[in-house]
């Protein structure tokens, strides 16, 4: 039994994580989705043709490479487990998309909790940018560059 | 009292224009278009809805979809009107009556029957029947369609959550624009969509009787596809009875179709998709959800939707359930216990949460009364969620004539409805209307897309299910 | 101990083990004896609470259990619309 199949929690080790090389080049998708869902927004929506799947049913396939990190596949997805991280412009910060759809609304320049897979907070966060699609926001997060692997929620503070 | 009308919404609108008032044993109420009776009562704070028959207890509503009768009242002097699908109108005058009302003292106006004869009739306007309906009528069939709603789209008109599977059948959408769409696209084709009218039986040789309000009407049908959706299973535990607990449909139409939030602290029991989604729900229209239990070691639904809730904070605490609900009129607490490999409670796990609704996704059966009634051979198939009719390829059941698509032919999904819909559909004009070229290639594309689907390892259990209880040629005894 | 099983019937969890032991062991006949589903919802809430408990204390399956006949009206109907017969 895997941990996330009693907790909900998904862990590092179960998702496939781009290499130093490519995380050090520029926004990049990291896809938290393990279960063989039938699902294919996120293939029909991908530009660079970067994630693919032979059945419907086949994980997500992802090409790292071919990624421009633009972010489109963030909105599209319904499961909300796609992720943004960019860790190649700053030694000490990094910048994570989130998908987002609570109120309030957060806004450019605005700092928010940004939280774990558990909800727990870890660091604050600043928003650098909001895109919006079909009422589900894109929220772009800096944070610590260390918290790359952690940050995938955030709660705005009211 | 306080307001349980939702202001602000991340996904929906709930545009409320020209509120009027009706009576309620003396009391103004206010109301708004789209409302019902129900709906507008539990937003200014009403939680008794009646009491119970023989032991006086008091009951809330409780499916908010027409299914429970909890929720029954006088209105205009007619005793029994389910409140939860009855409009709010201006002036009426509406009273608790308890679960014995005397009988009304007016004269009631005769009503007057209808008769007809018609080419197809298709029960129930959730994505399954919209789907057979559009395909009929597309194809040259005069369709009827019946749903005892007022608004189309079934379970569809409630998920605010974006829509999982294939791309072309709409993933990616929100499940009230995908039931908006086909609404839509039914109206074009031409359907004849008779919404408010309940479907109350079958009789010999597909005959149906409807309930359409104000007079009964019979239909005599060349053919029929059934597609009434699922009826949620409840839990036997102390006080469940209690006014806030609800059915987490109920919950869902209550917030997500009229806008109005069940209380301010859910304890929800099943971690299913549905509690999953439900839960997500609740945390959108701005309600705390304090803790998700499941009996089983695992949490059933899809992780995507377990980790989204785990993210805004909310715990999931597989191998538990609720033992009792605490409070006198309505939801206090409730006390919650571990369970072991053989289901039974582990001694001195009990613990105490506060909340002020429960509510229950303990998984769906298929709506089968009215299959039943008409003489399908049944059959109890786990995989499915409960008795299924048997039938052919394309989804005939042993009555001729009489299809079957969507939840009440098996618990699946809205990708699956559409698509069992669209073949359903097209089989039943062929059979009325003889076989064509566009027909034989709407049932071939409908049938590759239902076999895509069940591919994978979510896709085993409906696809055991469905090989179960599909027979070729006749039917089986 | 209050366990509603028929919302409608106000039928414990009690009533239908009792039942049960006083030799009512299948569906339809504890529903005639209880009037367990026979109440405005016809069933649809509390059939499947009773194959639960009925499968766990007599150890059947609850494929192996009957299921009550079905009979018409699917919903509550009102007098009015029963008793009038001013056909078009
Ligand atoms: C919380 C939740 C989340 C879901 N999420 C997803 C998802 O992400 N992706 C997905 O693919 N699926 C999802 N589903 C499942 C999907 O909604 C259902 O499988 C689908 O709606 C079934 O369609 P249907 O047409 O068979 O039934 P329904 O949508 O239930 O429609 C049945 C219709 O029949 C009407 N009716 C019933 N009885 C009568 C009668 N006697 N007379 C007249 N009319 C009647 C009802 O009013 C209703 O409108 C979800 C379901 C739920 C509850
Ligand atoms: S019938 Fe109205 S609440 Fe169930």
């Amino acid at each position: 039994m895997k941990g996330y199949e009693s907790t909900g929690i998904i862990h590092g080790k179960d998702i496939p994580w781009p290499s130093e090389k490519r995380l050090s080049q520029g926004p990049v998708v990291i896809i938290e989705c393990v279960e063989n869902i039938p699902c294919n927004p996120c293939v029909k929506v991908c530009p660079k043709e970067a994630i693919s799947k032979t059945e419907i049913t086949d994980l997500p396939d992802i090409d790292h490479e071919k990624c421009s990190g633009c972010a489109l596949c963030v909105t599209e997805c319904p499961g909300l487990a796609i992720f943004v991280v960019d860790c190649s412009y700053s030694e000490t910060k990094c910048r994570i998309t989130i998908p987002y759809e609570y109120l309030p609304r957060p806004n450019k320049g605005d700092t928010v909790h940004a939280l774990d897979r558990k909800g727990d907070m870890v660091c604050e966060g600043e928003v650098v940018r909001v895109r919006e699609s079909g009422k589900t926001l894109g929220v772009t997060l800096e944070v610590p560059r260390e918290y790359a692997r952690d940050v995938r929620g955030m709660r705005v503070i009211e | 009292m306080s307001e349980k009308r939702i202001r602000e919404h991340p996904v929906l609108d709930f545009q409320r224009k020209d509120g009027f008032f009706f009576d309620f044993e003396g009391k103004q109420v206010l109301a708004y278009p789209g409302e019902t009776i129900a709906s507008a009562l539990y937003a200014q704070g009403l939680q008794r809805f009646t009491e119970s028959k023989l032991l006086k207890r008091p009951r809330g509503f409780f499916c908010a979809i027409g299914k429970c009768s909890s929720c029954i009242m006088r209105v205009n002097g007619v005793p029994h009107v389910r409140t939860c699908i009855t409009p709010a109108r201006e002036g009426m005058k509406v009273e608790r009556h308890g679960a014995m009302p005397e009988f009304p003292d007016t004269t009631l106006p005769c009503p007057k029957v209808k008769e007809e004869n018609i080419e197809v009739a298709v029960i129930g306007g959730g994505p399954a029947g919209l789907s057979a309906a559009i395909v009929a009528a597309e194809n040259g069939a005069d369709v009827h369609l019946f749903d005892e709603n007022t608004n189309l789209g079934g379970q569809l008109v409630k998920q605010t959550h974006q829509f999982f599977g294939r791309y072309e059948e709409h993933a990616g959408t929100r499940g009230t624009d995908i039931g908006k769409d086909l609404a839509k696209r039914a109206e074009e084709a031409g359907v004849n969509i008779h919404t408010n009218s309940t479907v109350l039986g079958y009789y010999h040789k597909n005959k149906i009787a409807v309930d359409a309000g104000n007079r009964l009407e019979i239909y005599g049908c060349e053919g029929i596809v059934y597609a009434t959706g699922a009826v949620e299973n409840f839990l036997a535990f102390e006080n469940n009875d209690l006014p806030g607990i609800y059915g987490a449909g109920g919950v869902q139409t209550l917030m997500n179709e009229y806008g109005v939030i069940p209380g301010d602290r859910v304890l929800m029991v099943g971690a299913g998709n549905v509690g999953l989604i439900v839960s997500y729900q609740l945390l959108q229209a701005g309600v705390d959800v304090v803790e998700v239990v499941e009996a089983m070691p695992t949490i059933g639904g899809y992780q995507v939707h377990a980790s989204k809730l785990r993210r805004a904070g909310v715990p999931i605490s597989t191998g538990h359930t609720v033992k009792k609900a605490l409070g006198n009129e309505q939801v206090e607490g409730a006390v919650l216990h571990e369970l072991d490999e053989n289901w039974e409670p582990v001694t001195g796990t009990e613990r105490t949460v506060e909340c002020d609704i429960i509510c229950i996704a303990v998984g769906l059966k298929p709506d089968n009364h009215f299959l039943r009634l008409a003489g399908c051979k049944m059959k109890y198939v786990r995989e499915l969620g409960g008795m299924v009719p048997l039938r052919t390829e394309t989804l005939e059941t042993s009555v001729e004539g009489l299809f079957v698509a969507g939840d009440s032919a098996g618990i699946e999904e809205a990708t699956v409805a559409i698509l069992e819909g669209e073949l359903t559909g097209a089989a039943v004009t062929e059979k009325i209307k003889g076989g064509s070229e566009k027909l034989l290639a709407v049932k071939k594309r409908a049938r590759a897309g239902i076999e895509e689907m069940r591919k994978g390892p979510y896709g085993q259990r409906p696809l055991e299910g469905v090989r179960a209880c599909t027979f070729e040629g006749v039917c089986p005894e | 101990m209050t366990t509603v099983v028929c919302r409608c019937e106000d039928i414990t969890e009690d009533d239908i083990l009792e039942a049960i032991r006083d030799g009512y062991r299948e569906i339809e006949v504890i529903k005639r004896h209880l009037r367990l589903g026979m109440g405005p919802c016809q069933g649809k809430t509390c059939i499947p609470i009773i194959e639960r408990i009925v499968a766990r204390e007599t150890g059947c399956k609850t494929q192996e259990l009957d299921i009550p006949t079905a009979r018409p009206p699917s919903r509550q109907v009102s007098f009015s619309l029963l008793a009038g017969d001013d056909r078009d």
